[in-house]
């Protein structure tokens, strides 16, 4: 696309990132999950594995799904500000996606956490992998939070004991804000984040350019058609 | 808190209960009295417990098993940072959990100071 | 006393149920029970006496009270009588039970036995809640104890007493996995690694505490699903498609409700005297038993019921499991249909589908985890925290 004074107008400025160092977990039947940050101009690819699951009500992926959808075409569009995607595979697989964006150097913005393959607990892990990222590796002081179904408000403000902060107003609307600050990230990240680094190369390379899943276990009876 | 605890006691041979039983498990006759339960224990058993049924909106609680010194065993919460079995604890009352419209009291087990 | 067998088997896939409600669901095993004796599902012509039905949640989770008397119906079994079977987890081997007294009374023919659950119908919180209704109220449910509160402190125990590891627990977890691979209705379908789960650095994290010491991968999952037998008396078994297989002995007890109470807190007594009735009524030993299906809602529990069901001395089932004597193929296997961990546990199912288990390994029904040359097997349901156990035997006939 031509970048003229409009355009350049209506992208933000970035925030230098350090990008998330990649690394890999060993899951409960044996197989690798890698977990590495995309780039921008992965993002139509990735969107590709968000789109079935825009429609699927059950366990409110339909709204998670959809709002991923529109942040990362944000983030893909240059029309969000210092916007971050992680992506886990398995087998070169893509089996979750989590998202969010900095507010400032200090305060980190979660978006969301989105599971494609069930049954491992990888949103757990991804979900872990984003906080380490705002608070371990980009050094911030805390993180907001919102959960939209009860999984999440469970795993998170409980587990975590997020603190309640409803003065602050989260982006993405809804009910009060919580927060994940570096206290109580130190106090929890003992139990929750795993990860082994520098992940080896081969099992890097697996993760280089993710496989779009052929079936979700949330859509019965949906099977990716070839292009 | 002026919230108690009972034992029930079999007025016609002295055996203890707890919790209620609606005959005596030694005699089997029907009558008891309630006699204090307090003092110290000692913790038999223990979990920590992540999985909190709803309305706990803790991450984790400590349960565990004790003994009074009368010789009863008895479940409870524990707020203990390193349980470990044969130590010993003293019990207290406390609010086990929070309902809509009254609190359910119960034992609490805590380290002795 | 007139004896009982079993005529025809069915079983849901266990896990959860898209759509459908509860009598859809209790009704699929159901029909595949009758189509497997052979009936006729007509008035007048299907010969069924009574119906029971074993189920702890239909009337709370799925709002669906007197379900019995509606299965009859929908079946086209009436005028037969039905009754609702409630006894916790052990619902399904107390609704066998009733079924074979009410044929050795010689009241009945033929029963069917259908026991359900559909628990995922609900949030995990409600599920969990309505699963400790059956704990002690003041004593415990108002702690806020559950049933895997009460496994974590009873697995301490014996850890602290015999020696039982975390790598034991993940050890029968995996065995149980492994079988229900060549299971075609086990609720799940992989198998947990043990060393990524028992020794990987990241294992602690990966399957977390649950109840300490109890871990994820040592706590069967919350399933839906649905599984049926049909009960006739060993002297009218012909008109049937299938050889009956005898229901030889059927052994029940209780034990005290609170688990703090009760005398050897390592000991789950209910089990053992369960257990002795069944052998006793059957006139054989833990050493004639081919096969077992033992309760494993914990895997503790599998553990400490196969000693006190006498396949081992007390403090040598774990031992025996690390030694592989509970595999298929080892000295006497153990939960092949995956058990209450990988297969699933729809509380008032369970009991039931550890007999179709059971029937189907007498039969030579259980492709790709058959135990060769079976002839007697073993099924212990266990009610509550093991203050209500049933155990029940079969045994196959000779021809």
């Amino acid at each position: 696309m031509i970048i003229d004074k409009m355009e350049q107008s209506l992208r933000p400025v970035e925030t230098p990132m350090v990008t998330y160092p990649a690394k890999s977990i060993t899951m409960a039947n044996g197989q690798k999950l890698v977990i590495r940050q995309i780039r921008r101009d992965e993002v139509p690819h990735i969107l590709e594995a968000v789109k079935p699951l825009m429609t699927v009500e059950k366990d409110f992926y339909d709204i998670v799904a959809s709002r991923i959808y529109s942040e990362l075409l944000g983030y893909y569009r240059y029309r969000v500000k210092d916007e971050y995607c992680l992506i886990g595979t398995i087998d070169g697989v893509i089996v979750g996606i989590v998202n969010g964006r900095l507010v400032d150097d200090k305060v980190g913005m979660s978006y969301h956490t989105m599971t494609l393959r069930q049954g491992l607990r990888i949103g757990a892990q991804l979900f872990a992998a984003k906080m380490e990222y705002h608070l371990d590796i980009l050094k911030q002081e805390e993180v907001w939070i919102v959960a939209e179904s009860p999984n999440g408000f469970k795993r998170w403000m409980i587990e975590y004991e997020l603190e309640s902060r409803p003065e602050i107003w989260h982006e993405l609307g809804g009910v009060p804000t919580y927060v994940l600050t570096k206290a109580l990230w130190e106090k929890h990240k003992g139990e929750k984040l795993a990860g082994r680094r520098p992940v080896n190369e081969i099992l890097l390379k697996t993760a280089e350019n993710p496989i779009l899943p052929e079936t979700y276990a949330q859509i019965p009876g949906y099977k990716r058609c070839a292009k | 808190m002026d919230e108690k605890m009972y034992a029930y006691k079999c007025t016609v041979c002295g055996e203890l209960h707890h919790p209620k039983h609606c005959v005596c498990k030694k005699c089997g006759s029907r009558t008891f009295e309630q006699v204090l339960l307090e003092g110290e224990v000692t913790l038999l058993t223990y979990t920590k417990v992540y999985n909190l049924p709803e309305g706990y909106m803790k991450p984790y609680l400590y349960f565990g098993i004790v003994k009074f010194e009368n010789g009863l065993t008895v479940s409870g919460q524990l707020e203990v940072k390193n349980p470990t079995i044969g130590m010993k604890l003293i019990s207290k009352v406390g609010i086990i959990k929070e309902g809509t419209n009254s609190d359910h009291y119960g034992f609490i087990f805590e380290e002795m100071k | 006393m007139r004896e009982v067998g079993i005529v025809g088997v069915g079983h849901t896939k266990f896990g959860k149920m898209s759509g459908g409600t509860f009598t859809d669901m209790i009704c699929m095993a159901a029909t595949e029970a009758l189509d497997d004796a052979g009936v006729k599902t007509l008035s007048g012509q299907h010969g069924i006496d009574q119906v029971f039905v074993a189920t702890m949640g239909a009337g709370i989770l799925n709002k669906q009270s007197g379900i019995a008397s509606a299965l009859v119906d929908t079946l086209n079994l009436r005028p037969a009588m039905a009754e609702t079977i409630e006894n916790g987890p052990a619902s399904g081997a107390s609704a066998i039970k009733l079924g074979y007294m009410a044929i050795a009374s010689g009241i009945c023919d033929a029963v069917l036995v259908v026991g359900g659950e559909m628990m995922r119908v609900v949030s995990g919180w409600e599920g969990t809640d309505f699963v400790a209704t059956m704990l002690h109220p003041e004593a415990e449910y108002d702690y806020g104890i559950t049933l895997p509160t009460l496994a974590g402190m009873f697995t301490r125990l014996c850890m602290e007493k015999y020696g039982i590891t975390e790598k034991d627990l993940a050890i029968v977890s995996v065995k149980n996995h492994e079988n229900a691979l060549h299971n075609p209705v086990a609720h799940l379908n992989t198998v947990p690694d043990l060393y990524s789960i028992t020794e990987d650095e990241d294992a602690g994290i990966i399957n977390p505490y649950v109840a300490s010491p109890l871990r994820l991968y040592s706590v069967c999952p919350v399933s839906d699903g649905a599984a049926a037998v049909l009960l006739c008396a060993m002297d009218k078994a012909e008109k049937f498609a299938k050889r009956p297989v005898k229901i030889a002995g059927i052994g029940q007890a209780t034990d005290t409700h609170a688990v703090a109470e009760r005398e050897v807190p390592t000991d789950l007594l209910a089990v053992r005297l369960a257990a002795q009735k069944a052998y006793e009524m059957a006139g054989l030993k833990p050493e004639d038993m081919d096969v077992a299906e033992l309760h494993d809602a914990f895997q503790i529990l599998e553990i400490v019921e196969s000693e006190e069901v006498g396949f081992f001395k007390r403090g040598e089932g774990h031992i025996a499991a690390r030694n592989g004597d509970t595999k298929i193929g080892g000295k006497i296997p153990i939960n092949t249909s995956g058990g209450l961990k990988a297969k699933g546990h729809p509380l008032g199912a369970t009991g039931v589908s550890q007999v179709v288990e059971i029937v189907r390994q007498l039969r030579g029904e259980a492709a790709g985890r058959q135990v060769e040359g079976a002839k007697a097997g073993l099924a212990v349901n266990f009610g509550g925290f093991g203050n209500n156990v049933v155990a029940t035997i079969l045994t196959k006939e000779e021809e």
